[in-house]
């Protein structure tokens, strides 16, 4: 149907689009397009006397189709299509002209720009006049969420969802909850200890009844789409059933293998048979299949005769699990710039130049080293110690370009625990600047400075050697102006942190997008920071960007409150403006399968495409793809695009 | 060598057997030198086929007319049907595999090699015969043809005679087969890949503008080129309808809004836009059999165009058409490690 009375609503923004763009004119031009009855322009289209103007509009002068124009469609076009309904009109037959972003903002040469927002407008007209008045698919939703990664974002997002009463799914890829945030000794600014008060949380995921967990487990597969995804999890083979598990570590004591204990960064063996933490969750022992010497066949046996629980099995198989759930939280976490990225710092060749988390076990009462802070190479107290920031951050020809946020913040603890430590040792901080925003943050670095005589150079260390059992740190102080040598007895970088490295792979599984440096991409980063650009997929912690532990739970929280809201209805509407095909076209080439992102179009019997509609997003791709032109979307239709086309060449 | 006996024998045991319905291959031409198809039904006539380098068609096209005839049958004859395929040819055949017109279980490929040497371009051929005409032509060895004219045999060097695509071709034994003849030869001793290409690439843009705009300026939208390629077996073409595709499902709506991208008029703007859009139509899918710039009566270099565009492919995304048909096809694929930044 073509529409023959449309409305056009030219806004001025203000003077956002009025400085740049002639919108009386526009206004004025639009009137005498054929088919439309009715124009006006208005300072603020999108305030509430200009809404109600466009509803006074459309009633008065019938319309049956709209164009607002004014700024970017992600912004404003919800609005103005809860106008239209409002007035009566099917929102599907309201389109956004975006004369903002695209024209009045990028332009400077008001002519210009107004010969393009004329353009710009009647193309839009042309497109609405053959809009189809469209009616939203209804789904039903699956009230169950699923949150991926059990470090603190993981456990705060389960904790606030299974509170408000809905079954989770907790996906964890290590053995045990708790993430990098169990490795940590004390968090500033008010220097509690981690451990003590993530473990209370780890518990209460383990007792909450409504929490599913899984660990040792990984995400492999993801179908369907937002209110019904379907997950397929694999879980590693558990040879230590968790239930039997008594925790004597009798295991321990057999099992001829050590191995470097990942979880004390490397400072520590462990066995093939081992308990990450003492507070790990679930409470068992684990058996790793890579360091024992031989589960198949088994070649060994040593644990399994000396466990009295008899609670380990050799013959357990990997599991798989299919979980539907509405809602899926991603928070994968970071890692740690590897050290070998720096060359110049020894490229992790040195035994007394550690990263942080290293650090963090030295410092920490079940760590390396039971809470004394010892060298790693010779078990000898260093009594001076070299502190670099930004190592790997800020750097944008040789490492990150980012800056990793909270390495400020934990460098200045460091400094501070190694004096609680070593009270007669000295503390060196290279900074570039010193960035300690946050509550308590600043007066946490001060204090670093006056009761715990930590020295800040300003400055980089360009280079960093062993000499004679000792590290030499090669530096310039740029404040005095002078180089500065440190004979120091360890140095400690503060890695930036990047995104976990399973992300790359979750995002892929996800189909979410990642941003520049590999974290996984907000829809838009002021307003929907913990939604990801896939409805019903959300994000959390430091996966989605580098952030501290209030931070994580802020966003944690933040998007379970957002789950909580999606899965809060019956029914979800999802958008009818999908693909449609023109079977007399089809010829079944299956190019459009192939290309669609979605999975939402296969091959019927008789050969010919078929969208399952609640699949489809309308993105198009398929349209772009097909040969033969068979098929379309809806409300962008090809022959609204060649319409749009000729409009816009002033055919 | 393949020896035609050895054909025409596979031939007659397929027909007489009754496993495939049809026998595409190529007979005697009545017009001239080249060979003609054949459409061999009765294993009494398998003895008209012929081999020889005059088999210049690519019999793929009737593969697809075939089906399209067959979506009219009542009762159609779903035997397989064995097609005679070059090198070029059997890509062809994947291509159109790939894009699911018929199944593997459809076609049985007679593949044939065309070892060191290929088809014969019937301009060059009279060219080299100055006058004379041909009558037939044999391959004389690795590099030239024994061709018979009324006044005797003459010797031709195959480079002078052999057409475009063979002495540039990459694929002159064919990849995929159900059964083959003749030996597969790595070095036929020709130009590179893409060599012709790469001199017109070479000229200015200007001068490049003004040699296709001359082409262009003469064609006469006969659609010669869009009639004779397997691949444009579209039920209505998108850039220029001549037949609408009109069934029980159009809609009035579609039937009155039917897109007009280029016009009627076969002037340069309008006939550098029907080729333009079908060279994009073709990106990932011509298999440069050349059929479309042999069978075009103003001698517009289309080859050209489609071989660009198979080059991007190759050189962009690493991608060779109708060598795996179950690979997914060039404009609907995608790949992790595409070689292009912004994809991530």
């Amino acid at each position: 149907m073509t529409a023959r009375r449309t409305g056009v609503f030219v806004c001025h923004c203000g003077t956002n689009i009025a400085a740049t763009v002639d919108v009386k004119r526009v206004a004025v031009e639009m009137g005498q397009e054929e088919g439309v009855v009715f124009s006006k322009d208005y300072v603020y289209m999108c305030s509430d006397p200009g809404q109600s103007s466009v509803i006074k509009a459309i009633q008065d002068n019938q319309l049956d189709g709209v164009v607002i124009s004014c700024c970017t469609p992600t912004l404003h076009e919800k609005t103005f299509r809860d106008v239209s309904t409002e007035a009566g009109l099917n929102p599907f037959r309201c389109e956004i002209a975006n004369i903002r972003e695209q024209c009045a903002w990028v332009h400077s040469n008001r002519d210009e720009a107004t010969e393009k927002a004329l353009k710009i407008t009647t193309s839009a007209i042309r497109r609405v006049q053959n809009n189809e008045a469209l009616t939203p698919i209804g789904v039903p939703v699956t009230r169950r969420a699923m949150v991926i990664g059990g470090g603190i974002a993981g456990i705060q997002a389960s904790l606030d969802l299974a509170n408000a009463g809905l079954d989770v799914v907790l996906v964890e890829k290590q053995p045990t909850l708790g993430g990098h945030m169990l490795q940590l000794s004390e968090t500033f600014p008010t220097l509690d200890c981690s451990q003590c008060i993530l473990s209370p949380k780890m518990v209460e995921v383990s007792k909450n009844k409504k929490i599913k967990l899984l660990t040792d487990a990984e995400v492999t597969e993801v179908s369907g789409f937002v209110g019904n995804f379907k997950v397929k999890v694999k879980q590693k083979a558990q040879y230590v059933d968790p239930e039997l598990c008594k925790l004597c570590d009798d295991c321990t004591h057999v099992c001829p293998v050590v191995v470097p204990n990942e979880y004390d960064q490397g400072l520590t063996g462990r066995r093939a048979i081992f308990i990450p933490y003492a507070q790990a969750i679930p409470a068992s022992f684990n058996l790793d299949e890579k360091s024992c010497l031989g589960l198949n066949p088994v070649v060994c046996g040593k644990c399994a005769d000396v466990c009295e629980a008899q609670a380990i099995n050799y013959d357990v198989k990997p599991k798989t699990y299919e979980e539907d759930v509405g809602a899926i939280v991603v928070a994968t976490g970071f890692d740690l710039y590897g050290l070998e990225n720096m060359g110049e710092y020894g490229m992790g060749k040195y035994e007394d130049v550690l990263d942080g988390l290293a650090f963090e076990r030295l410092c920490s009462a079940s760590g390396a080293t039971g809470g004394h802070v010892l060298r790693p190479s010779d078990h000898k107290e260093p009594k001076e110690v070299v502190f670099i920031q930004c190592a790997g951050s800020r750097d944008p020809e040789n490492h990150c370009a980012y800056c990793s946020k909270i390495c400020c913040m934990y460098t200045a603890k460091h400094a501070m625990l190694y004096k609680h430590h070593v009270p007669d040792g000295q503390a060196y901080i290279f900074y570039i600047d010193i960035r300690s925003g946050g509550k308590g943050y600043e007066e946490f670095v001060q204090r670093g400075m006056e009761k715990d005589g930590t020295v800040y150079l300003r400055g980089r260390v360009s280079k960093v050697f062993e000499k004679d059992g000792k590290i030499k740190v090669m530096g310039v102080d740029t404040l005095a102006g002078r180089t500065i040598e440190i004979d120091a007895d360890m140095v400690v970088l503060a890695l930036a942190m990047q995104p976990s490295k399973g992300t790359a792979d979750v995002a892929k599984t996800l189909k979410i997008g990642r941003d520049k440096d590999g974290f996984l991409a907000e829809a838009h980063p002021k307003l929907r920071p913990v939604e990801s650009v896939t409805a019903g997929i959300f994000l959390a912690g430091a996966a989605q960007g580098p952030k501290d532990i209030p931070e994580t739970v802020c966003q944690a929280s933040a998007a379970a409150a957002k789950v909580i809201q999606l899965l809060s209805k019956e029914q979800l509407e999802h958008s009818p403006a999908v693909a449609n095909v023109r079977l007399s076209h089809c010829t079944g080439c299956e190019m459009c399968v192939d290309a669609c992102p979605y999975e939402a179009i296969s091959l019927t019997g008789g050969g010919k495409a078929y969208v399952n509609e609640v699949l489809c997003e309308g993105c198009g791709t398929c349209q772009a793809t097909c040969l033969r032109a068979a098929i379309d979307v809806k409300n962008i239709t090809q022959l609204q695009i060649f319409d749009m086309i000729n409009a816009s060449i002033g055919g | 060598m393949v020896d035609i006996v050895n054909i025409r024998a596979h031939a007659k045991d397929l027909l007489e057997k009754g496993t495939v319905k049809m026998v595409l291959g190529y007979q005697r031409g009545t017009a001239g030198v080249l060979a003609e198809p054949a459409f061999i039904t009765d294993a009494g006539q398998a003895d008209h086929l012929v081999w020889d380098p005059t088999c210049v068609q690519n019999l793929a096209l009737y593969l697809v007319n075939e089906k399209k005839a067959q979506s009219h049958q009542r009762d159609p004859d779903t035997r397989p049907i064995a097609i005679i395929a070059k090198g070029c040819d059997s890509r062809a055949v994947a291509v159109l595999l790939q894009e699911r017109h018929f199944e593997r279980k459809d076609v049985h490929v007679i593949g044939v090699s065309c070892g060191t040497l290929g088809v014969v371009d019937k301009n060059k051929l009279s060219k080299a015969l100055n006058g004379r005409v041909a009558t037939k032509v044999e391959p004389h060895g690795t590099d030239s043809f024994k061709v018979t004219t009324a006044e005797g045999f003459v010797d031709v060097a195959a480079a002078d005679v052999l057409a475009d695509r063979c002495l540039e071709c990459a694929c002159a034994y064919p990849a995929m087969h159900d059964v083959v003849f003749g030996e597969k030869h790595e070095d036929r001793g020709y130009p590179a890949r893409f060599t012709a290409l790469g001199q017109l690439e070479a000229k200015s843009e200007d001068e490049r503008w003004a040699y296709w705009e001359g082409h262009f300026n003469r064609c006469l939208r006969c659609y010669a080129c869009r009639s004779v390629c397997p691949m444009c077996y579209c039920p209505e073409c998108v850039v220029d309808s001549i037949e609408l595709m009109v069934d029980p499902t159009t809609s009035a709506d579609e039937k009155a809004n039917r897109i007009k991208w280029i016009e009627r008029s076969a002037v340069a703007s309008e006939n550098s836009m029907y080729h333009l859009v079908r060279a994009i139509h073709l990106a990932g899918r011509c298999i440069d059999c050349a059929e479309c710039e042999r069978v075009c009566p103003v001698d517009i270099p289309i080859r050209m165009l489609n071989n660009k565009l198979e080059k991007e492919a190759k050189d962009m995304f690493g991608y060779e058409p109708g060598l795996d048909p179950e690979l997914p096809s060039l404009v609907a694929s995608f790949r992790d490690d595409d070689p292009n930044s912004f994809i991530r």
